[in-house]
């Protein structure tokens, strides 16, 4: 049996009190935050699994922001290659119709003059540029544009491709990256041609039957169908690139609310238990003070 | 007649009891009091003759109820108790500052890897660009803010072990002199108890401080030196404590005692400093070489990226960050003047469009890095793992701190079992006493009664 001396109480009540405070508080501020663990002491292991979680979601959101201003580069242009596409089919309507045996020179020059607006259009747009002056349509030396026009060259060869076709690649997952952009080489050899008829068409007392001018339209008509077909191409590319892009935007948006909710289930405070826990240490905060308010109260001078 | 010596031996007595259960309740509050009692021995017949019963009770001594075994438990505990408590206030803090989602280095790094992949879908656009810049500033402003709470901390560490080696002396210096005293109470016949119980609660005090061996010594003195047998006070005399600064940093600590002057080794010292030294080589120290050496690892490999490749205007491209390892405030900085326009993410002079080389820099997230203590980890991962092990040495250290909290809570107690005063028992003693002394006057009074019908006879 051990010997207990006064201030032994005192001592015990003191450290009960101590440590019931600190308790409390730490409760207290953790509903305040919300969290179930304030300092990585607590759960260290918690803690890694968290930071990894957070950069996962930094990441993922990196990548759905590259997504959707991928999705509006690719959408641009595509207006641009349909706008082109547009041009061309007008260019071969007119064509169609030069070639028509019954026209006269007068009627073929008209056509040529029709033919003009729709050839600076499609140079113009094959120039695209962005707000920044980078050409679009250039691949990967955007400072020089995607066709060159000298005008001291010989006809037919005015036209020059100055971009290259290298892709420019987007990061839109963990190593994964999409081309968002579109090259187009042979636009350079298709104006070339259609500058040749053009002028053709616009020599003074030009014959249609004439089997060089027919050579001309014929050739210039086979290189306007063989572009169509490969602007046509790319365009469904786009379309193929835009569905990838899709997959990919919900796949991520899935994993990053699988992960949202381990980071919950991992950090977050359950509130019912933290309040029973609250309650029980203001409950056995009470108890020891009345239990020392009883205790303290003997004392045998009052005796004696 | 001895019926009145008996009895006056006996008030005697029993009035240095009261003395003695009065002194106790006045000092019931005292901390370190060590409570008295008086050893009672009832003294021989003077006179010869089988009638002679004895000749009172003599008070030869006080006793002291104090077991020397429990102080020894109670200064151990204090020391283990100290050491741990001393480092958990910057343990703490350092988790605070690193373990902070979003003022760490984990978000700089995030932000700025998260502006490179940005700038992918449009690589020649000049506000993102200009991104990039900013979020390489942001992170090296987050390296350096860190790097500046730690070197903060080690002044602080550099700070308060100067304090406690002042206070270490002081406090030798004042055993020293008590001991003295206690020495020549054996001369002067003075009761020594008051002087004992200071020397010990000051020998307490420097326990939280420094590791001890106390022994016990013929005289009456206390003989303390250091855990690895540095003497610390010989009998009357203190030895002073050192401490110098090396080039490094880190600080040497030496005993010197009379003409000897012993180096004190880094480890073990216990208490105080051996909680700072602790904190200092097993925590601190290895987190500012992480640190840094992230940094330097982060800056070289970006900057080797950068400089393979080329900026829109066809230059060779050009460094990014500067690593200086000398200032804690400037430790990782952006090159001064560096613009959107220099970052050079292609991989050919002519096409200016070229994201080849940004691409490589957004890989350089899992590139690796060697951190001490840690090994190879990669970039993303490191400031998550440097966090995870500050958290588990916090872990261990509070619960250190707490198991060392309850066993100096159980030496306490222990030793208040022996020495503390408990009141009742004092009530008890004091209605002894008085009860003993009434009775002997009233032996006075009859003894006296006696010796007046005595005289009477003789008219």
């Amino acid at each position: 049996m051990m010997r207990i001396s006064s201030t032994q109480y005192h001592t015990t009540m003191n450290t009960a009190l101590q440590k019931a405070s600190y308790r409390l508080e730490d409760i207290l501020q953790k509903m305040a935050s919300g969290e179930k663990y304030s300092l990585p002491s607590e759960h260290p292991v918690t803690t890694v699994r968290m930071s990894r979680l957070y950069r996962e979601e930094a990441a993922l959101d990196q990548y759905r922001d590259n997504i959707s201003a991928l999705q509006s580069r690719l959408t641009q242009n595509e207006v641009y290659l349909n706008s082109m596409s547009d041009d061309m089919l007008s260019v071969r309507d007119l064509l169609v119709w030069a070639g028509d045996g019954s026209n006269t020179s007068e009627d073929v020059s008209a056509m040529a003059q029709s033919l003009q607006p729709l050839l600076d259009s499609m140079f113009y747009v094959t120039n695209s540029s962005d707000a920044e002056g980078r050409y679009i349509f250039s691949g990967t030396a955007v400072a020089s544009p995607t066709v060159s026009y000298d005008a001291t060259a010989p006809v037919g060869s005015r036209y020059t491709f100055t971009g290259n076709t290298e892709a420019q690649r987007v990061a839109v997952g963990p190593g994964v990256t999409q081309p968002s952009n579109v090259t187009l080489p042979e636009m350079a050899g298709m104006l070339n041609q259609l500058e040749r008829v053009l002028t053709t068409l616009q020599t003074p007392g030009v014959n249609v039957n004439d089997p060089a001018v027919r050579a001309d339209i014929t050739a210039a008509m086979d290189s306007l169908d063989e572009v169509i077909e490969s602007i046509s191409g790319r365009i469904a590319g786009l379309g193929g690139a835009q569905n990838i892009l899709a997959t990919l935007e919900t796949s991520h948006a899935n994993v990053s609310l699988s992960n949202k909710q381990a980071a919950l289930t991992l950090g977050q405070l359950d509130y019912s238990d933290a309040a029973v826990k609250l309650n029980g240490y203001t409950t056995a905060v009470q108890a020891t003070q009345k239990a020392y308010a009883q205790v303290s109260k003997l004392s045998l001078f009052d005796a004696i | 007649m001895s019926i009145i010596y008996n009895a006056l031996s006996g008030a005697m007595a029993a009035q240095a009891g009261l003395a003695a259960t009065s002194q106790n309740v006045a000092n019931v509050m005292t901390p370190g009091y060590t409570r008295q009692g008086v050893l009672l021995a009832s003294l021989a017949p003077y006179q010869a003759g089988q009638l002679s019963a004895g000749s009172g009770v003599a008070v030869p001594a006080l006793i002291r109820f104090s077991d020397g075994y429990k102080s020894l438990q109670m200064w151990s505990a204090a020391s283990e108790l100290g050491q741990r408590t001393t480092a958990q206030p910057y343990l703490t803090q350092l988790e605070q500052v690193m373990g902070d989602e979003a003022s760490g280095i984990n978000s700089g790094l995030d932000a700025f890897f998260g502006a490179l992949n940005a700038a992918s879908v449009d690589p020649t656009s000049s506000p993102l660009r200009q991104q990039i810049i900013t979020a390489a500033d942001a992170l090296a402003q987050r390296f350096n803010s860190l790097t500046q709470v730690l070197s903060n901390q080690r002044s602080a560490i550099v700070q308060q072990r100067n304090i406690t080696i002042t206070q270490i002396n002081g406090l030798s210096n004042d055993i020293a002199e008590l001991n003295k005293q206690i020495a020549a109470t054996q001369g002067t016949g003075v009761n020594p108890s008051a002087l004992i119980d200071a020397r010990d609660n000051k020998i307490d005090e420097l326990a939280g401080l420094v590791a001890l061996q106390v022994v016990e010594q013929a005289d009456g003195t206390r003989s303390i030196s250091l855990r690895g047998g540095q003497p610390l006070v010989v009998g009357g005399r203190a030895a002073t404590m050192s401490a110098t600064t090396n080039p490094d940093g880190s600080q040497t600590l030496q005993v010197a005692f009379a003409s000897e002057a012993f180096i004190l080794p880094k480890t073990g010292l216990g208490g105080e400093l051996g909680g700072l030294e602790d904190y200092e080589t097993k925590t601190l120290l290895p987190m500012i070489e992480s640190i840094g050496d992230m940094a330097e690892q982060l800056a070289t490999a970006v900057n080797a990226q950068l400089v393979a490749g080329f900026a829109p205007d066809g230059t060779p491209g050009t460094p990014l960050f500067e690593y200086d390892s000398s200032t804690a405030a400037g430790m990782l900085r952006i090159r001064p003047g560096v613009q959107g326009s220099d970052l050079a993410f292609s991989t050919s002079a002519t096409a200016g469009g070229n994201s080849e080389n940004l691409l490589a820099l957004i890989a350089l997230r899992s590139s690796t890095v060697t951190l001490p203590g840690l090994g190879v980890v990669t970039l993303s991962d490191a400031s998550t793992q440097l966090v995870a092990k500050l958290g588990m040495d916090s872990q261990q250290n509070q619960a250190a701190m707490d198991t060392a909290q309850t066993v100096r809570n159980q030496a306490e107690e222990s030793w208040k079992s022996t020495s503390g005063v408990n009141t009742d028992e004092e009530a008890i003693n004091l209605m002894q006493y008085q009860q003993m002394y009434q009775a002997n006057m009233k032996v006075i009074a009859v003894a006296n009664e006696l010796f007046d019908s005595t005289l009477a006879l003789l008219g």
